[in-house]
């Protein structure tokens, strides 16, 4: 065989996923000098490991949801090198580019590094820098440019709930979710409403759990509307990938574009965005029609199964019925029937893990659980699993409740089904119903300010004209961070938090086929003034605990009988806000996991504990690790049960019917998929280099794809004169964005395509700066009706070559 | 002493760049798409949407061959390039004179100009940090998501490498050009 591989062809053919293109044949930045927003700003510098002293610590990646474990090289108290930790079941052994990359968020030269508060217009990123306590005093008591919570809770007479508290994925949100709960207001909202909601949920009130697949010992992959090989989740990635694949399991990717994954597949099949749930549903059919389901499991597990039964074959979802609605032809989706029956219950359709694409993404979820399940393949080896996971002591926390703390702002539907805005409500809300009821000023009572950790709604949610509006709104808007992201232009008081290398965060279970704990130690000491959440909170609520209970003494009717009848010492205690964060984090890991002998000792110096790990965990080969012998494994924990209460397979939700919900995934003629002539549809999606804009500034990274360029078909490009790296504008009815142009066959002629995450307009931030196009710019504010997810692949765009 | 090469169990490889990442990190690599000493070399997809051909899109992990007979080395005026005794193609930043020579004869345009020593610079299998240290793992190889690299001693016959390519088809890219590589494709 010959393959032809040079660097040359690289540099002009590679445009693909990492679009290293044209620009790319110059050095974009020297080591020495950045080429960002920040005229003459010396910062960036790569080191090479040394020979010398050195010591490891054992933490974890931060720079995605995966929390991969990592060993960090610490040189001359400098972090030179992170490399994966071997000893994690979940990681296995790997860290990826952006884990590989984590040094440059630790020394990135934009780093917020000192406690500030605005001193300019809201939005227009003018700060001073203060010290800490100024900090908190702002926060407490305000400038003259904003006001503060004294201030507010006086006039709203304590309703807590007019604070909202957001945050962002990540393992210290549970400490800021406490100040959150200490603090007392119903208004939480997190990533879940524009990321996995629908998919949780779905398989959540059918099986019980959102459960992980065993895609080591899988024959048959169908990964729909999943991107493994770039939206890397491990240890599938690893496991897909690497052992199954070779091993000869069959992977069908669907998927309306040609991915990395797509390109590791044994069959790619291009899918009109928006219809997977018609083919699920004609799956389903085939299996029905042909007598291919296992009958045994049914017969055990099922609630509904004759009712879904007639309804799929009353319906008549055949192949035939699917093939215009999904662009895949009968034929194929008979003989992937066929063949994931063969294969069951080692067959996995894959639940993946993304944000609402489609505004039937709960229903899709649901069909998808429902026909996994008829195959057998729950709780089961080379299936969907549950796995065992380790328990931790819980520590205390405080939810103190306040009379005049108003329940969360939604609003319940006149006809009785639901709310306003969706469904149901969940624990994290829905942002975008949240914050379009806000700007339209259609809440129950005023909400004035917020505190936002570690997360970005400039960037992070479809429409961010109106998140601007919001947030210029919002009367004090208190953010955490470790970076000037374009929400932090927006806030009143700036705290720095440290980057994960630089804190010790509380201690989590992994639970799965392989269950172990896992602890993120911290590396070096926190750089500049930043300090971890932790100790942020415990600071802040130092600051403001008594004054607010002084605020509550006087229109909590409660506290008042309280302090009269145990005294004000005794009834403070239970609203003293500083009590959840007395500890140290390293003394409270201590305690989450005192009931496995040794295990705070391995933890804090490699980083993973389970139970036998030292009789268990055997390097096999150089890339081969067994964490636990094959007879340990927890594959099956319930010898196929599903967790819902009822331990059944729910096909049929009469509660659901009542609140304007279909019970059982069904069609809908309105969820077929057009676009109207001279638009395209706009897909957005994930990247193995990036992840969101938390990335965006990384250097690392950016050498590696220096910016995000739209696919656009290369027929459609070639009519309409677009060329490769043309900019080109990207418009809808909300907004608009620039970026450059990549004409590919990779995408339908009727789709655009672009990664999420880039054009940020910080100017703070120096390699991050309106480089590339913001996906949230044009995406409409459509929501899914049951949890009111961002629905991100229901807008239209028009394109055009400037 | 010992022959290292490298076996690459290419079709792996989902072209995520945690390899060239890692490289950089541990070797101190220049910024630059042009300035890296490991890279996945695809091409562009062949057919129209949506009948396209999987296998024109395979991704080639590469990096420098360490040719056993390297051109590179054959034309190097000043032996900057050298063979270590453990096999490795490696090139001394003393006496390079950045001729570019040897990026010109090395078949596999493995190399590429460092900017701050001012030398020909490419792969040398970590031969100056980890394995300087006693490691037995490149930065590339232990980082993989899918374990695509077994680094190794292939004068050991109980290594991991030669096992391997005893027991596994594989091709050295354009062996009919006689350079020998020590980098070998795993089909
Ligand atoms: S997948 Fe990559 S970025 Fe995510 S935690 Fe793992 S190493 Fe870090
Ligand atoms: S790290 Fe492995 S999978 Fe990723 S690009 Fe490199 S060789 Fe390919
Ligand atoms: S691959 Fe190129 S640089 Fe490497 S040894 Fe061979 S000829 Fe020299
Ligand atoms: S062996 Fe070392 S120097 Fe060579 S490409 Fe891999 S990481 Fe870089």
């Amino acid at each position: 065989m010959e393959v032809e591989i040079s660097r040359r062809k690289f540099l002009q053919g590679t445009v693909a996923m990492s679009v290293v293109g044209a620009t790319a044949a110059t050095s974009l930045l020297s080591n020495e000098h950045g080429g960002g927003a920040k005229p003459g700003v010396v910062s960036f510098h790569n080191t090479k490991t040394g020979t010398g002293k050195s010591h490891d610590v054992a933490t974890l990646c931060e720079m995605c949801v995966n929390k991969c474990a990592a060993l960090a090289r610490v040189e001359n108290g400098v972090v030179t090198k992170l490399n994966p930790n071997p000893l994690f079941p979940k990681s296995k052994n790997m860290l990826c580019a952006r884990g590989n990359a984590g040094i440059q968020a630790l020394y990135d030269p934009d780093r917020l590094k000192y406690p500030m508060i605005r001193i300019g217009e809201k939005g227009e990123g003018k700060f001073k820098r203060v010290t800490w306590d100024e900090a908190y005093e702002a926060i407490l008591n305000g400038t003259d440019k904003f006001p503060g919570l004294s201030k507010i809770m006086d006039e709203e007479q304590d309703n807590r709930s007019t604070m909202l508290f957001c945050a962002g994925e990540g393992m210290a949100e549970h400490t800021f979710k406490q100040f959150y709960q200490a603090f007392g207001s119903a208004n939480w909202l997190n990533h879940a409403s524009i990321c996995l909601q629908t998919v949780t949920s779905g398989y959540g009130v059918t099986l019980g759990s959102y459960p992980q697949a065993d895609l080591d010992n899988a024959e048959y992959v169908i990964m729909a509307g999943a991107n493994r090989a770039e939206a890397i989740v491990t240890p599938d990635t690893m496991d897909i990938f690497k052992r199954t694949k070779r091993r000869g399991a069959k992977l069908i990717c669907v998927d309306p574009r040609f991915t990395n994954t797509a390109a590791k597949s044994d069959k790619w099949l291009a899918i009109k965005p928006g219809t997977d749930l018609a083919f699920v549903l004609a799956l389903t059919y085939v299996t029905l029609n042909e007598n291919l389901q296992d009958n045994d499991y049914i017969k055990k597990y099922f609630n509904g199964y004759e009712e879904y039964k007639k309804s799929v074959l009353d319906n008549k979802y055949t192949p035939e019925w699917a093939e215009p609605i999904t662009g895949i032809k009968a034929e194929d989706i008979y003989t992937i029937a066929r063949e994931f029956a063969a294969a069951a219950p080692k067959a996995v359709y894959y639940p993946g893990r993304r944000s609402t694409f489609a505004k039937n993404d709960f229903q899709l979820r649901r069909a998808m659980a429902i026909f996994q399940a008829l195959h057998g393949g729950i709780d089961t080896e080379g299936g969907l699993i549950f796995g065992s996971k380790l328990a931790l002591q819980p520590h205390e926390g405080l939810q103190p409740l306040y009379e005049k703390a108003q329940a969360r702002a939604v609003v319940k539907s006149t006809d009785g089904k639901g709310y306003d805005d969706c469904a149901v409500i969940s624990g994290g809300g829905s942002w975008i119903a949240w914050r379009n009821r806000f700007l339209e000023g259609k809440m129950p009572y005023k909400v004035r300010g917020m505190f936002c950790y570690k997360h970005n709604p400039m960037m992070n949610m479809p429409n961010s004209a109106k998140t601007a509006e919001m947030l210029k709104k919002m009367e004090l808007v208190v953010t955490i961070d470790t970076m000037p992201s374009d929400t932090v232009m927006y806030a009143d008081v700036v705290l720095p938090e440290c980057t994960y290398l630089e804190r010790t965060d509380p201690v989590k279970t992994f639970g799965g086929v392989e269950p172990s704990i896992a602890v993120r130690n911290k590396v070096i000491d926190p750089m500049f003034e930043t300090k971890p959440v932790m100790e942020i909170m415990k600071g802040l609520t130092t600051k403001i605990s008594k004054p607010l209970f002084e605020i509550s003494k006087k229109y909590d009717e409660e506290i008042q009988d309280a302090i009269e009848e145990d005294g004000e010492e005794e009834t403070y205690a239970e609203f003293d806000l500083t009590l959840p964060f007395r500890h140290t984090q390293e003394e409270l890991n201590h305690h989450a996991v005192a009931k496995y002998e040794g295990a705070a000792e391995q933890l804090h110096h490699h980083g993973i504990f389970y139970p036998k790990q030292d009789e268990y965990y055997k390097q096999l080969a150089i890339n081969k690790f067994q964490y636990y012998p094959e007879k340990k494994k927890y594959y099956s924990t319930r010898g196929g049960k599903p967790k819902t209460p009822s331990g059944k397979v729910e096909c049929n939700l009469a509660s659901f019917a009542s609140k304007g919900i279909d019970p059982m995934p069904v069609w809908r003629d309105e969820y077929a998929f057009s676009v109207p002539s001279g638009k395209f549809r706009l897909l957005t999606g994930r990247h193995a280099q990036f992840t969101q804009s938390g990335t965006s500034n990384n250097a690392m990274l950016r050498d590696l794809m220096p910016e995000n360029f739209i696919w656009i078909n290369k027929r459609v490009a070639d009519k309409k004169g677009i060329k490769f790296a043309d900019t080109v504008e990207v418009s809808s009815s909300v907004g608009k964005t620039q970026l450059k142009a990549y004409p590919t066959e990779k995408i339908a002629p009727d789709q655009v395509f672009f990664i999420h995450g880039f054009g940020e307009e910080s100017e703070e931030l120096t390699w991050a700066y309106k480089n590339g196009g913001n996906d949230n710019k044009v995406i409409e504010d459509n929501i899914e009706p049951v949890y009111g997810a961002a629905a991100m692949h229901e807008t239209n765009v028009e394109i055009r070559k400037v | 002493m010992a022959r290292y090469g490298m076996a690459l169990d290419y079709k792996s490889c989902i072209n995520c760049k945690a390899c060239e990442v890692a490289c950089k990190e541990e070797n101190g690599i220049l910024m630059g798409a042009d300035k890296h000493r490991i890279w996945v070399g695809n091409g562009e997809i062949e057919g129209q949407y949506p009948l396209l051909d999987i296998t024109s899109n395979a991704f080639y992990p590469s990096q420098c061959q360490h040719c056993d007979e390297a051109p590179c080395e054959e034309v190097c005026p000043t032996h900057a390039t050298y063979y270590t005794e453990d096999g490795i193609v490696r090139v001394d930043p003393e006496k390079c004179i950045l001729c570019s020579y040897c990026m010109n004869a090395c078949p596999y345009d493995a190399r590429y100009v460092d900017d701050r020593t001012v030398t020909v610079d490419k792969c040398t299998f970590c031969a100056d940090t980890r394995l300087a240290r006693g490691e037995t793992t490149t930065a590339c190889q232990n980082t993989c998501p899918t374990k695509v690299r077994i680094f190794g001693d292939l004068d050991d016959p109980n290594s991991e490498i030669s096992e391997v390519l005893r027991t596994r088809e594989h091709f050295s890219l354009k062996a009919n050009l006689g350079t020998k590589p020590k980098l070998f494709y795993l089909t």
